[in-house]
């Protein structure tokens, strides 16, 4: 029968998501529960939990993103080149090396810019 | 080729619904990879297992003592007792977590990390699916868990989980683009984005770690950082965030979390042996066997870093994704194009 090769990965995904439910199910027959509200604490190594734990993260998290996405353009294109490539010095790869060149020197002048990136 | 990850579930298919007298090609395709997926949900374990007895033993050869000896023959049924042991610990949800966040994200790192070994053959008789971009879907499925991590992080309501979760994805971010830079570099030379074929192509010239032995270092290196061991296993750090992002999870969920961990490292091993290593070809045995000698052999490097190599920092890591591996794995990509125009390869 010819289906397209994908639909096993599918079907493998609802299997793995029933194996894990199921590993659940055996553990909650298996298992003890005994409710505390003691047990049921922020785990901080015995210390009271101080402040909101959903907090504001820095924003040079966000520009570290940034810099993810032009990367990841590139590897995207990267890929798309890679597939047909063809040997020669054709306008195709001539422009892949020039755009290459080109975003990486934007991503190492954002880098240097962001003289620390601290998460 | 008979492949016997397909044939021997289908007998089985045919054999229970012709038992049944039913006569349905739809429910003999379902039946058929259902039964499929168990066997290979089976085989994965069977090797999880396995991997985490040789990095037990090996790790306590490393530090001088003998690692489990106790249960069992040479001490191998102790992971088995483990798994027991978390299977009946109490399981806890911390005040003020998502329950849905904290439990869905289980769910989707435990899958999403199984499915890579779908896609991801292991010989030319023994493979899930062949599709003919099974290397760009594997990567794309191995870049799943981190956001799931994130999500998991948040929903524990707890400072280290969240500080781990951030931590991950920031190390994925800086990993995953060299990573693939280095694949592309791969599908350069072989011309397809299907393992087999970039198989194929290895056995009939040379393997990969050859010519782009630059783009091998940076793979093992991006490829350790994203399956997150040490010594780029931040996101969770015992020195700092006492287990980072799984602090809050008990019981089972810690242990499937654990699993979890050592299937992504043997899908790791799996990519690298494939696109760098040849893959299942080599003298004299079946090609399962050579397959299999050449992941346990990755991952046997894997914890020979992990004994010898002390965890680094977090922006220390940053650093040395963007500004090292970055490059160089650009100077990879262009020896790879200067090969192909060369003519070389």
């Amino acid at each position: 029968m010819s289906a397209s090769p994908y639909l096993p990965v599918l079907i493998f995904a609802v299997i793995s998501v029933l194996f894990v439910m199921v590993s659940f199910v055996v553990s909650a027959l298996l298992r003890p529960t005994k409710r505390e509200p003691l047990k049921e604490t922020t785990y901080e190594c015995g210390e009271v939990p101080i402040g909101d734990t959903r907090i504001q993260f820095h924003f040079q998290y966000y520009m570290f993103a940034l810099i993810f996405v032009i990367a990841d353009v590139l590897t995207v294109f990267l890929a798309l080149w890679a597939l047909d490539f063809q040997p020669g010095f054709s306008p195709v790869n001539i422009l892949m090396f020039v755009f290459t060149g080109l975003l990486v020197a934007i991503v190492l002048y954002a880098l240097k810019k962001e003289e620390l990136i601290w998460i | 080729m008979l492949n016997y990850l397909y044939s021997i579930p289908n007998t089985i298919a045919t054999a229970i619904l012709s038992v049944l007298h039913i006569n349905l090609p739809q429910l003999n395709y379902l039946l058929t990879w259902v039964i499929a997926s168990i066997v290979l949900i089976v085989v994965v374990m069977v090797n999880v297992i396995i991997l985490i007895y040789v990095e037990r033993k090996l790790l306590g050869r490393f530090m001088d003592r003998r690692g489990p000896f106790v249960v069992g023959p040479a001490g191998f049924f102790q992971n088995f007792a483990d798994a027991f042991k978390f299977l009946v610990k109490e399981m806890i949800l911390p005040e003020n977590a998502d329950s849905l966040g904290f439990n869905s994200t289980l769910v989707i790192i435990v899958a999403s990390s199984l499915l890579i070994m779908t896609v991801v053959p292991q010989a030319p008789n023994f493979f899930f699916t062949d599709p003919e971009l099974s290397l760009l879907l594997a990567f794309a499925i191995f870049a799943i868990e981190p956001f799931a991590v994130v999500i998991a992080g948040w929903a524990s309501n707890n400072k280290y989980s969240l500080l781990g979760g951030f931590r991950s994805t920031a190390q994925m971010m800086s990993y995953e683009v060299p990573m693939l830079i280095t694949v592309v570099s791969v599908v350069v030379l072989a011309g397809s984005f299907n393992f087999r074929d970039i198989v194929n192509f290895q056995a009939g010239h040379v393997w990969f770690v050859v010519p782009l032995i630059i783009g091998f270092i940076v793979f093992l290196i991006s490829i350790v950082a994203e399956i997150e061991r040490i010594p780029f296993d931040t996101p969770d750090a015992e020195a700092e965030l006492v287990h980072g992002w799984m602090t809050e999870y008990a019981g089972i969920k810690f242990a499937l979390f654990q699993l979890t961990s050592y299937v992504r490292s043997f899908a790791g091993a799996a990519i690298m042996v494939l696109i760098f290593l040849g893959g299942w070809t080599g003298p004299f045995l079946p090609p399962v066997a050579w397959f299999y000698i050449k992941v346990y052999a990755v991952f046997v490097l894997f914890v020979w870093m992990r004994a010898s190599l002390p965890r680094v920092r977090i922006d220390q890591i940053l650093n040395l994704g963007w500004r090292s591996l970055l490059p160089l794995s650009l100077v990879n990509i262009l020896i790879a194009a200067l090969l192909r125009i060369s003519g070389v390869l």
